[in-house]
């Protein structure tokens, strides 16, 4: 994986983890969150979701040699291990929790408008095609970020990103014509 | 704004406005810090999940800002100490503070940091020498060396710097005054030269 970017993050970490670590989840915390609560559809498991990736990474980091952090591609690292955190919780979660979810939906569950209405459009995704979305335009990860995060073929992500985007244009054009 | 952009307005959100700062206390990356009342006054107390890491008494550090620049880590100020720290920390600070006091040493160097391990062995109504601790890192040449790193106690009162005087049994230094330093020892029971 790429590691241009996060060179301040790296060095940081390097001089000091606990100064690094919080530039780290300065930069991070927004995205990671956003990302979380797209892929969990909760604000209470993103919040969770987010702190436990936070934390994975802290106490790894504590465990890297020089080189290793030099070496480490943050953003994505950071990345897999919020989507091993959404995926576990998941499987978790079945069957009740997708029960939960779906009725949420259909209820006045979630807080502000804006989130249940993209609950609801990310909702009409297949996963692949939902993480996907999530990754490159929450996450502002590249193609090949995502593939090796989720060991899928480049030319599959961009299917999945592609047919995702075109899902949501056409709810949302189906929203604003109702 | 690009179509797509356009198109995903909306889908980031901000992120709870206490993230950032219960993920760096919880981690142990951040401190808190509150004070609490002592014998010796007000004193800023700041800990982390492992144990304190910094006392300082508030008639020599006024602001939370003075406090955090002479500890140099990253701060929250809290309401007050949690009640099991807070319990510790009076008895510690009443009876004398033992070794089995949680205490949060890292970031230190090294070399202070076997000082101050070293000086947590001292008990209570006693009292050793600099090359007392000197001897005990198997270092004996180091004398000197001790008696900085004492000086620059992170976590006085709580790690016994106080207990350490000269080898003549006079008293030495002390950050706070060596008042102080006599106050503490007659305090703990010590016999003092």
């Amino acid at each position: 994986m790429s590691i241009t970017g996060d060179t301040d993050v790296r060095r940081r970490i390097v001089d000091d983890l606990d100064d690094g670590f919080t530039l780290l989840v300065e930069r991070y915390q927004g995205g990671i969150y956003s990302g979380a609560l797209r892929l969990t559809r909760s604000r209470e498991d993103a919040r969770d979701v987010a702190q436990d990736t936070f934390l994975r990474a802290y106490r790894a980091l504590g465990t890297y040699d020089r080189q290793r952090i030099e070496t480490l591609a943050v953003k994505p690292w950071l990345w897999t291990i919020t989507l091993n955190l959404c995926r576990s919780r998941a499987k978790r979660a079945k069957p009740t929790r997708l029960l939960a979810q779906r009725e949420s939906l259909s209820t006045n569950d979630a807080p502000h408008f804006d989130e249940r209405e993209w609950n609801l459009r990310l909702a009409a995704l297949s996963n692949p095609q939902r993480t996907a979305v999530v990754l490159r335009h929450v996450g502002d990860l590249s193609i090949g970020e995502i593939a090796s995060i989720t060991g899928r073929p480049e030319g599959t992500i961009k299917t999945d990103i592609s047919r995702g985007l075109s899902k949501l244009r056409t709810i949302m054009e189906e929203e604003e014509s109702v | 704004m690009t179509e797509v952009d356009d198109l995903l307005a909306g889908i980031a959100v901000r992120p709870p406005a206490d993230l950032e700062r219960t993920t760096l206390i919880t981690a142990g990356a951040a401190d808190q810090v509150a004070t609490t009342d002592s014998p010796f006054g007000l004193l800023w107390i700041s800990w982390s999940p492992i144990g304190v890491t910094g006392v300082t008494p508030i008639f020599s550090c006024r602001t939370v800002d003075d406090f955090m620049e002479i500890h140099r880590r990253n701060t929250y100020v809290a309401d007050r100490l949690p009640m099991d720290l807070a319990s510790q920390v009076d008895e510690a600070l009443e009876h004398g503070t033992t070794p089995e006091f949680p205490v949060d040493l890292r970031g230190i160097a090294d070399f202070q940091g076997s000082v101050l391990q070293a000086c947590r062995q001292i008990q209570p109504g006693t009292v050793r020498s600099y090359g007392w601790v000197a001897d005990a890192l198997s270092n004996p040449g180091a004398v000197r060396a001790v008696g900085t790193a004492l000086g620059h106690n992170p976590i006085p009162l709580l790690i016994p710097c106080h207990r350490v005087v000269r080898s003549d049994g006079s008293i030495g230094n002390y950050a706070f005054g060596p008042e102080m330093k006599h106050d503490l020892l007659v305090a703990e029971g010590a016999i003092l030269a």
